[in-house]
């Protein structure tokens, strides 16, 4: 463990730390744009000099490692005149841009220039012209011109994703990054290099000319989109609702979990919030009707659950569960189930085609919370669901989110199956062609517009936390379950997700001593293999 | 020259193997085999460097990025022969720019452009590293020293 | 006078087997074979060889960086990449004494432990590549090589930025010729992550004398502090620009006006760039100054390459920064930012002065933009342009000036 001084601090740090970490360490930050903890050591940028003891001259920190009696400064007059220059080499020939570029507000450029330039530019004559707004594939666009060279994103596709798709050619001040002429970026996580580009060269496609970054909110949150359940930021647009075309999410961007997926997330993931605005978002309870579905509030739907459950055995009831659930939720349906004696009790529906999977992050299971799902017991068989609905054992089945008929059940058994049943309930975010059969649709609160907790493959119980409002008069589903469960029992529900979780840290043995505080950032991992 | 494919020769392919067995790494062997691509197939087009990607397991962007950070290695077709001229330092004093306004003007083209008829092209480059005889050119292989418009307009019409 | 590096040039034969041989060669490389590393090592520091392509580091203390305790490969490279504006002594030296060379290769290995050697030559050197293949299947067919050390010779395909060891090295591994952060060194970590000495061409001539004659003998032929003769490559305006080997305490005045037989045009000196390119100019009033490593660090600039260029009165300074920058400018490879982004910036400025469209603010901001980026870079290419850009500069400003008060 190495000890050094940095501006006067002593600090410890394991060997092999650079001095970018070092200093992080000991509070101090060193500016830098293409040093990044996860990709190799490039020392292109130059802009993280920093005085050494016995150095003649500033040096690199990226390519440093701290040594017993090192002593630091990161602060010299010296150090500070040479970011200084830095930052004007960076500028000679980054194009006035600001005003059309997305990365305004959130651009290392502006930041360090602010921070640490504040020079008069002298540089007068034509810059080099490249060419701008060249798409690299589905989610990214690249402008050359504004580009800083630091390889980050090469060293990416080198490294991380393994595929070596972008290469910086030809040399000197004409050198440009890019793809192989008429090649295509569509790794399958392309958009991280945006997240990774320091400033405006790389931005995301979805997001271009859409809302500017200092109108977002942020909250923390887990992506659903498999069971890997990388850890996320969901910015949010509230203040310029007239933007974005009137999506209140903005974007997704990765939250660092070095347990889970690091820096990165996959691209099905980063763009797979379109469903949460989209015109086929349900607002309100409603009935089956003869012209159409019929609006109810939630006083009438919650009573007629209730109802419609009062009118069978609870062994012609049968729930299909969904793994895109909350532990709280889940738990919420277990306990309506087990307050019922409801037994038939299912969440996997084997989906259309199966799903891809890598060695990076990508699980096929295309469900943020099998796992709990199946701790919390409601592991039984989706198929003999199907059956009994079919042979007319059953007569009354809940469904939440699945479109069945998208599955890979056969479509036509399965609308005969469905179309059998004397009650489908239906609950979920979008319609879709099962709600269309179902004879109450209650609208769920979707991932994004509520709190709770996700298991991922490994039991890594996780929180993710509320970032917009509902849509219209959606609910969470553990909200709902405990409304008809009040209506059932008498007594009274939780009225907040963390309640729900007390409930089931105490009943289910995985769980056990796990609270959110527990649970924090970084997540916690079940009791049982 | 016009190929129809781009493809080497299994000789050519036993040489390409033979050249990355002499490094510790394959890709060595890749400026070599750059050049024979560009012998065989007279420039060295993008099939070419997808071609010559697959034989050292390299994306093609980084054969790329090879390709267009070396001056010797052309990208479109180029005329049969090529005459650089130098016009750094010793051949700037010794009258450079003069020889290469002439060549300009016999040829009828500009430095980086190639005859209409395919002959010639022309390339204004820098230190070859003979200025002891300078002004001078390379023309192909070959370096001529020691330059006059006339002894230019001799060495020119040599060119077939 | 002794000549030890051309001693045979004037053989037009000098580049075979046969006339190396008639010569005394390789009888060095006999001598050598009994004795012991460390012991060659000693002798080349001792004869104060200091490196010749540019950097002017001691050989012997060079090749001793090589950790002791390695298992692995060590590998010797050639770096007959020569591209220093003014410099042109490795082509004679692969043209006409290759197997100098190939058996300088041959003690060197020895003295470092490698088994395999690479000569990195310049793509457009073809003659002098055609020359040296010639000679190393003569050394292959003699046995002399594929003895324990074996060559590959490797071309380059352009770029200047490939006579940096660590960009030579990039190059020869395949890559972009773009010069390694150091730590590590090549010493250390080197070609295809092994251990790596990369000599000069003329630097490895040199050995196979020093073994044969001692060390004693070359240290003694030069100055305190570099040993031996070199070959000091004289063009610009001369009235016999060539290559002339003198000991390494020539001065400057003696090469231009004892061997290359003064100045031609006016016939009045202005000023000489006495160390390739890079090196900061020297006016008429500074040329008695030694050529070797430390005189010309003493005088405000470096022997590097010994490239002289001779400027008469009538040779444009301004014109000459110009072409320098535009060098400077295309031959950047671009990794690193200050380099980058101020070569090609820098050379507007200086065209846009020729041209008579300078500002009056120009001067001070390419000087000052210079000195900014020295030392901030990962090689000492840029360190090389500001040579030029800040001494040109400030020893001739008055004719720059001129051409800005007229704009």
């Amino acid at each position: 463990m190495p000890k050094l001084t940095i501006n006067g601090k002593e600090v410890d740090v394991p060997a092999g730390t650079n001095l970018i970490e070092a200093a992080r360490a000991a509070g101090f930050e060193v500016p830098h744009y293409c040093y990044h903890p996860a990709l190799s050591i490039a020392g292109q940028c130059r802009l993280c000099m920093v005085d050494i003891e016995k150095a003649p001259r500033p040096t690199i920190a990226c390519n440093t490692l701290a040594a017993d009696g090192m002593v630091v400064f990161t602060e010299t007059d010296r150090v500070k005149e040479t970011r200084r220059s830095m930052m004007e080499f960076h500028l000679i020939n980054h194009p006035l841009d600001c005003p059309v570029c997305d990365q305004a507000g959130e651009c290392w450029l502006q930041i360090y220039y602010m921070k640490h330039g504040l020079y008069d530019p002298r540089m007068t004559d034509e810059k080099v012209h490249k060419p701008k707004a060249l798409p690299l594939g589905p989610h990214v666009m690249l402008d050359a011109e504004r580009c800083i060279l630091c390889s980050r994103c090469v060293r990416f596709c080198d490294e991380i994703t393994g595929g070596g798709e972008l290469g910086i050619f030809n040399r000197g001040d004409y050198s440009e990054i890019g793809l192989f002429p008429g090649h295509d970026l569509s790794n399958k996580y392309s958009g991280n290099v945006v997240d990774i580009c320091p400033v405006g060269a790389l931005t995301d496609r979805d997001f271009r000319f859409q809302v500017r970054v200092w109108y977002l909110d942020t909250a923390k949150s887990i992506c659903p989109g498999c069971a890997r359940g990388c850890n996320i930021d969901v910015h949010v647009n509230r203040r310029r609702p007239h933007h974005n075309g009137g999506r209140r999410v903005a974007r997704l961007k990765p939250r660092f979990n070095a347990d889970v997926n690091r820096w990165w997330i996959c691209d099905d993931g980063r763009y797979g919030f379109d469903f949460v605005d989209a015109p086929t978002r349900i607002g309100m309870p409603s009935r089956r009707a003869d012209r159409g579905p019929l609006e109810i509030t939630w006083e009438e739907a919650i009573a007629e659950v209730a109802s419609r459950l009062a009118r069978y055995r609870p062994d012609e009831i049968g729930i299909l569960a969904s793994p895109r659930m909350s532990n709280e939720d889940l738990f919420a349906l277990e306990a309506l189930a087990g307050t019922l004696g409801i037994e038939r009790l299912a969440f996997a529906v084997p989906p259309a085609a199966p799903g891809d999977e890598d060695k990076l992050l990508i699980r096929s299971d295309k469900n943020p919370n099998s796992r709990g799902a199946e701790l919390i017991g409601l592991g039984g068989s989706a198929d003999a669901l199907l059956d009994d609905a079919r042979a007319g054992r059953l007569r009354c089945l809940w469904v939440f989110h699945h479109d069945l008929l998208a599955s890979a059940w056969p479509a036509a058994e399965t609308r005969a199956a469905l179309e059998r049943l004397d009650t489908l309930i239906w609950s979920g975010t979008n319609t879709g062609a099962t709600s269309e059969l179902a004879h109450l649709v209650l609208p769920s609160a979707a991932w994004v517009e509520r709190e709770g907790t996700f298991t991922n493959f490994e039991g890594r119980v996780q929180r993710f936390r509320t970032a917009v409002e509902p849509f219209g008069s959606a609910r969470p589903d553990w909200d709902l379950l405990g409304q008809v469960l009040a209506t059932v029992t008498g007594e009274g529900a939780p009225a907040r997700a963390e309640g729900w979780f007390r409930r089931l840290a105490e009943a289910v043995p995985a769980f056990a001593g796990m609270t959110y505080r527990s649970i924090g950032d970084a997540g916690q991992v079940v009791s049982v293999p | 020259m016009s190929v129809a494919a781009i493809a080497f020769s299994p000789e050519q392919l036993a040489e390409v193997r033979r050249l990355q067995s002499l490094y510790p790494d394959k890709r060595g062997a890749l400026l070599p085999v750059l050049h024979m691509a560009q012998d065989t197939f007279g420039y060295v087009s993008l099939e070419a460097e997808e071609y010559v990607a697959g034989l050292f397991d390299l994306s093609p962007a980084h054969v790329h990025e090879v390709v267009t950070f070396y001056t010797l290695y052309f990208r479109e077709p180029k005329g049969r022969h090529v005459v650089a001229v130098c016009h750094n330092l010793s051949c700037h004093l010794a009258g450079a720019p003069e020889i290469l306004a002439h060549v300009k003007r016999r040829l009828g083209i500009e430095a980086g452009e190639t005859t209409g008829d395919g002959r010639i092209t022309l390339q204004a480059v820098e230190c070859l590293c003979a200025c002891e005889a300078a002004p001078m050119m390379q023309v192909d292989d070959r370096y001529e020293l020691n330059l006059t418009p006339e002894k230019v307009d001799r060495i020119l019409e040599g060119l077939a | 006078m002794t000549l030890v590096l051309t001693r045979s040039f004037d053989d037009s034969s000098s580049h075979t087997l046969e006339a190396y041989r008639a010569h005394g060669g390789y009888a060095a490389w006999e001598k050598a074979q009994a004795m012991e590393p460390a012991a060659i090592v000693d002798e080349v520091k001792a004869a104060n060889l200091r490196g010749l392509g540019g950097a002017g580091f001691p050989t012997g203390v060079k090749w001793s960086f090589i950790p002791k305790n390695h298992t692995g490969p060590v590998y010797l490279v050639v770096n007959a990449d020569e591209g220093e504006p003014g410099t042109f002594k490795d082509r004679y030296l692969l043209e006409r004494d290759p197997h100098a060379l190939i058996e300088g290769m041959l003690i060197a290995a020895r003295a470092i432990r490698s088994a395999l050697g690479f000569v990195y030559i310049r793509g457009e050197y073809v003659e002098p590549w055609r020359r040296f293949s010639a000679a190393v299947r003569e050394a292959y067919d003699a046995h002399h090589l594929g003895r324990g050390f074996d060559v590959v010779v490797h071309r380059g395909a352009g770029a200047y930025i490939c006579g940096e060891e660590t960009g030579l090295i990039s190059s020869l591994e395949g890559k972009k010729g773009w010069p390694k952060v150091k730590p590590p060194f090549p010493a250390i970590k080197g070609a295809f992550g092994q251990p790596t000495i990369v000599n000069n061409v003329e630097t490895l001539c040199c050995v196979p004398p020093i073994i044969e004659r001692g060390a004693a003998w070359f240290a003694g032929l030069g100055t305190k502090t570099q040993g031996g003769t070199r070959m000091y490559s004289v063009s610009g305006r001369v009235k016999r620009p060539g290559v002339y080997e003198t000991p390494v305490s020539v001065t400057l005045r003696q090469l231009i006006f004892e061997h290359a037989g003064g100045v031609t045009a006016s016939g009045r000196l202005k000023a000489v760039v006495p160390g390739g390119g890079s090196a900061p100019i020297l006016t008429a009033d500074e040329i008695d100054v030694t050529m070797d490593v430390d005189g010309l660090k003493n005088a405000g600039s470096m022997i590097g390459s010994a490239g002289v260029v001779v400027m008469d009165e009538s040779a444009s300074i301004p014109e000459a920064l110009m072409v320098l920058a535009r060098f400077y400018a295309h031959e950047s490879c671009g990794q690193c930012t200050p380099c980058r982004e101020s070569t090609g910036w820098i050379y507007k400025m200086v065209h846009r002065i020729v041209e008579g469209h300078g500002h009056k603010d120009d001067l001070d901001t390419i000087v000052d933009v210079a000195k900014r980026g020295g030392g901030t870079t990962i090689c000492a290419f840029y360190d090389g342009a500001v040579g030029p850009y800040v001494s040109y500069i400030e020893k001739f400003r008055p004719e720059f000036e001129a051409l800005i008060s007229r704009a």
